[in-house]
């Protein structure tokens, strides 16, 4: 018998027919993006909670381009970012802590002076580098200490890092290959513990990262499991609520948030030092000079009170609890004053040549 | 046969006479394209960084080295030894299963050729989900007031990764061993009886016989096992006990990025499927298992008393509660739960988490967009590797196909042990060579890219799932319908259509699903703006949403099988009745 002769009644027909309209709609995917326009706009990479916010925000007051967001955890956007090499495909990037631009700027994949002539305030100052290649768009903080009040009694925390030698409690943490904010922080302690200059010399360097490594190993040591690694902000905090440990030094904002979330029992606490992690953003510098332009024009936005109105507002329980680095902005009031919470800044360009080193350290003797 | 060769046409009618065919060409460009030039491209790395502006090197050996230092040696070694374990069990376990379920009079035996398949579709990290959920001191046990931080401290260790690995393998094993059963007629069993051996010494002589699927079994499993990501990054991390994909995943994920050394650990995966791949090589060339033709009778069903059929009934639906139940249960339960549930010490149900699926608070993304992009690329993507399975695989299976069909197949099984990360990681580097993107074609960062890239992930699995079809069909048909004038193409639909429908279906759907829950190669090349529902689920669950992160993995499971459900009922509806009692089942009772 041939098949081809075979009748198909109506039903069948229609259900070809539709099966056909459904691969015809999804065969649309494969289709190429048009060519190039007069001024293409540019990829932002970004990590920041409420970029989406700020994007949208600024392409509806900006008709002449596009800005076109790629967001995604720090992690596998920085994977791409180095992984595309000298072909990038950002125009700009923006995530939390200024070590990797330092190490970008250094290997010149930033645009120097690109950071645009606002009025920065203190903590703005504090952290703009000096050849202005990336520019801070808010500061949080990360080694603040977050506790389950369910689990350990505020009037047993510790108040200083070199307590957390004698305390009861394990400490949990992040994984800091793995986690953006914590190598800034596991950066902060070390030069705290040694009292560091902001310019300290390579000898005083390697000397605290001497000490700090002996000061994470006997908080290991110190009980059975005395430091739990988990690999990032939120498992960590998954990891406190399963009871698997009572305190942690993690980002602050992911703190907060929970306590403004589902997590009642959740508190934070700040040591004698709390590390300054910038939201920071940078142009990059391999991009045609149009593209480079667009960049420049929505790092600028960003400052404007439209600007900083979309960052403090796109994620309330997120990542928009940062205190700003513009003129008189007022943080969102359910954070404190940060002159309450012992602000400490690390100099990037100093530390991100050990990133390396101290993440295949730890990885070594709290991970595996 | 020698009428055959004469007429330069191979079994399955594919033409000889010219060694170095435009097909044979085609094909391998298109491997090449898809698989081999990026993971090249990575691998290079191991040893030449220099060559993709990663490192000072032109040539070193100092990554080989320290690959194998410490930390990252440890999980090497560890990912060798579980895949062996895991290849192993899950070999015994789906042999047994095939047994009981196609031999024997067990209860439900439709219903288990089901479940099998659902457990094929259950990507590794829903399943570790799953587990987690129903089995953490603040989980789905814990808020029924069921103390299990007993189970929970064996769980989080070798112990559960072994499991959840070896449920994840079972199926891949299970089908190929149905398929070896299936030319298993009933004579070499009587035989053996008639001999006087008992039941044990029967199916210890019967059992060399489908050898070829057992070790084909083996290769697979320990390929899909050493390649697992999933449990990796979850249940290996938090037991500290590392595995080579997670390390490969932390040099990639690092900063700066250590791409030299993943691309070490990447080459030391690939080649570790080398010894099956010799095993089965060695075995098959000493021993000759030619036992199907055209006489082999419909096998015999052996019809246990009720009590063994109790057993056996109970005993394989332990099975799929521990690998299906559980992990589904466990994601369910959270999903509904509320957190509250935890410190008020009363059971809290919530549909919120299901609220937020489609209306997410401020920064959160809504599930629903991204969900459509992926059943659009599920679509595309299985569509292309459906066609492209089926022309590989019938290369595959040709009995003629001499050294290049030893390739064909050495090159898709080594495949299928290439993480997905690194295929992610290597069309970075290919597709965004600077030679490519300005003089050739620039997809980086596009849709097709990674539709792409989703084909030559699953095209290697799909490939050897539908070569056990294809080398069932009697080559006498389409030579059949050529003699009677038919183009290669009439003659493909009017003959092995109709045989193929099912397998085609069924691989469609399996490819489809997989696609819907990829993650790693989602994460890496999705374009701006256009993100999977893999990817925005994951990000949900790192960053602390576990409710609303657990009910999308839930809704998009439920999407799954709807989907499965309706393409089942076209087919059913499109197809012809005859098409439907022919060839191979997807599912066989």
């Amino acid at each position: 018998m041939k098949l081809t002769t075979l009748k198909l009644n109506g039903l069948r027909k229609k259900t070809i027919a539709v099966s056909a309209a459904l691969a015809v709609a999804s065969l649309s995917l494969v289709s190429l993006t048009a060519g190039a326009a007069s001024n293409p706009g540019f990829v932002l990479y970004s990590a920041q909670g409420y970029d989406q916010q700020a994007v949208d925000a600024f392409n509806a007051t900006h008709p002449g381009f596009t800005v076109t967001l790629k967001d995604d955890s720090t992690g596998p956007l920085l994977t791409d970012v180095q992984a595309e090499g000298n072909n990038p495909k950002w125009g700009a990037l923006w995530v939390d802590g200024a070590i990797p631009f330092a190490h970008l700027d250094q290997i010149g994949m930033l645009v120097k002076n690109s950071a645009p002539k606002v009025a920065f305030n203190t903590l703005g100052k504090a952290n703009l580098p000096a050849d202005g290649s990336f520019s801070p768009t808010g500061v949080t903080e990360t080694g603040v200490l977050c506790y389950d009040t369910a689990q350990v009694s505020a009037s047993n925390l510790p108040s200083k890092w070199t307590d957390l030698l004698t305390t009861q409690y394990a400490l949990g943490m992040n994984d800091p290959s793995v986690s953006g904010p914590t190598f800034p922080l596991i950066a902060g302690v070390f030069s705290k513990l040694s009292n560091l200059p902001f310019n300290a010399t390579t000898a005083q360097v390697k000397a605290a990262i001497t000490k700090g490594e002996a000061f994470y190993q006997n908080i290991a040591q110190k009980t059975q499991g005395g430091l739990v690694v988990n690999p990032t902000n939120g498992v960590t905090l998954g990891a406190m609520q399963n009871q698997a440990v009572g305190m942690a030094t993690i980002q602050g904002s992911a703190c907060y948030s929970k306590t403004l979330g589902s997590y009642k029992t959740l508190g934070e606490k700040y040591l004698d030092a709390s590390m300054e992690l910038p939201g920071v953003i940078g142009i990059d510098a391999k991009m045609p000079a149009i593209v480079r332009a667009d960049a420049a024009k929505f790092v600028a936005w960003l400052y404007t009170p439209a600007g900083q109105l979309a960052m403090r507002t796109g994620d309330p329980t997120g990542d928009s609890l940062f205190w700003p680095v513009v003129g008189s902005t007022l943080a969102n009031p359910i954070i404190p004053n940060i002159t309450t919470t012992n602000p400490y800044a690390i100099n990037p360009y100093t530390w991100a040549p050990y990133e390396t080193q101290i993440n295949n350290w730890f990885d070594s003797n709290f991970v595996g | 046969m020698n009428v055959i060769k004469a007429k330069s046409f191979t079994e399955n009618g594919l033409d000889t006479r010219r060694k170095f065919s435009f097909g044979s060409i085609g094909v391998w460009t298109a491997l090449f394209l898809l698989i081999g030039a990026p993971v090249l491209c990575f691998l290079t790395l191991g040893v030449s960084p220099r060559l993709f502006q990663q490192g000072p090197e032109w040539f070193t050996l100092k990554y080989v080295h320290e690959a194998f230092q410490g930390f990252a040696g440890r999980a090497i070694f560890n990912s060798l030894w579980v895949a062996t374990v895991v290849s192993i069990f899950a070999v015994s376990i789906a042999t047994s299963m095939a047994w009981v379920i196609h031999r024997t009079n067990i209860g439900a035996r439709r219903f288990w050729a089901v479940a099998m398949w659902l457990l094929l579709l259950l990507p590794t990290w829903m399943m570790t989900l799953g587990w987690t959920d129903l089995l953490q001191p603040v989980g789905g046990l814990q808020a029924l007031g069921i103390n299990c931080s007993y189970i929970y401290h064996e769980f989080f260790g070798p112990l559960g990764i072994v499991v959840v690995l070896t449920t994840a393998a079972l199926p891949f094993s299970y089908f190929i061993i149905t398929a070896g059963l299936q030319g298993l007629g009933p004579e070499f069993e009587d035989a053996a009886r008639i001999h006087g051996a008992n039941k044990i010494q029967t199916f210890k002589t019967v059992l060399p016989i489908i050898s070829p699927a057992i070790l084909s079994a083996i290769a697979v499993s320990f390929a899909e096992t050493i390649s697992d990501f999933g449990v990796a990054d979850t249940l290996g991390y938090h037991a500290h006990f590392p595995l080579a994909t997670f390390i490969l995943f932390k040099a990639i994920s690092s900063y700066p990025a250590n791409f030299s050394v993943a691309a070490v650990v990447a080459a030391v995966l690939i080649l570790s499927i080398v010894p099956p791949i010799t095993l089965q090589s060695r075995v098959m060339r000493k021993n000759t298992f030619a036992v199907l033709s055209g006489r082999t009778r419909t096998p015999r069903v052996r019809e246990f008393r009720k009590g063994p059929r109790v057993l056996a009934t109970t005993i394989v639906a332990t099975v799929f509660v521990v690998a299906i139940g559980v992990p589904v249960l466990g994601a369910v339960m959270t999903s509904f739960i509320s957190g509250q549930s935890f410190y008020g010490g009363h059971l809290h149900l919530t549909l919120l988490y299901y609220r937020e699926i489609f209306n997410p608070p401020s920064a959160g993304k809504s599930l629903g967009t991204p969900l459509l992009l992926s059943d659009q690329l599920g679509f595309v993507v299985a569509s292309c590797t459906g066609a492209f399975a089926v022309v590989m695989a019938r290369r595959l299976v040709t009995k003629v196909g001499g050294l290049s069909q030893r390739i064909t197949d050495i090159f898709l099984l080594g495949s299928i042990a290439i993480p997905g990360v690194v295929l992610a990681i290597g069309y970075i580097f290919f597709y965004n060579l600077s030679f490519i993107t300005h003089h050739v074609i620039n997809l980086y960062e596009t849709l097709p890219l990674l539709i792409i890239a989703l084909i030559a992930s699953s095209l290697p699995g799909q490939t050897r799932f539908m070569a056990g079809p294809v080398s069932q069909i009697q080559p006498s048909l389409s030579e059949a319908a050529r003699v009677h004038g038919a183009g290669r193409f009439t003659a493909w639909r009017t003959t092995n259509l109709p045989l193929m429908s099912r397998v085609l279906l069924w691989g469609w759907l399996l490819t489809f699903t997989k696609t819907i829950s990829e993650l790693a190669i989602a994460t890496i090349l999705f374009p701006p703006s256009q993100e999977p529902a893999s990817v925005t689920i994951q990000n949900y669950l790192a960053n602390f949403n576990t409710g609303a992160g657990t009910a999308m993995t839930v809704m998009t499971l439920l999407e799954m099988l709807g989907i499965i459900v309706i393409a089942l009922g076209i087919y059913r509806l499109v197809t012809p009745r005859g098409w439907r009692r022919i060839g191979w089942r997807g599912i066989q009772s």
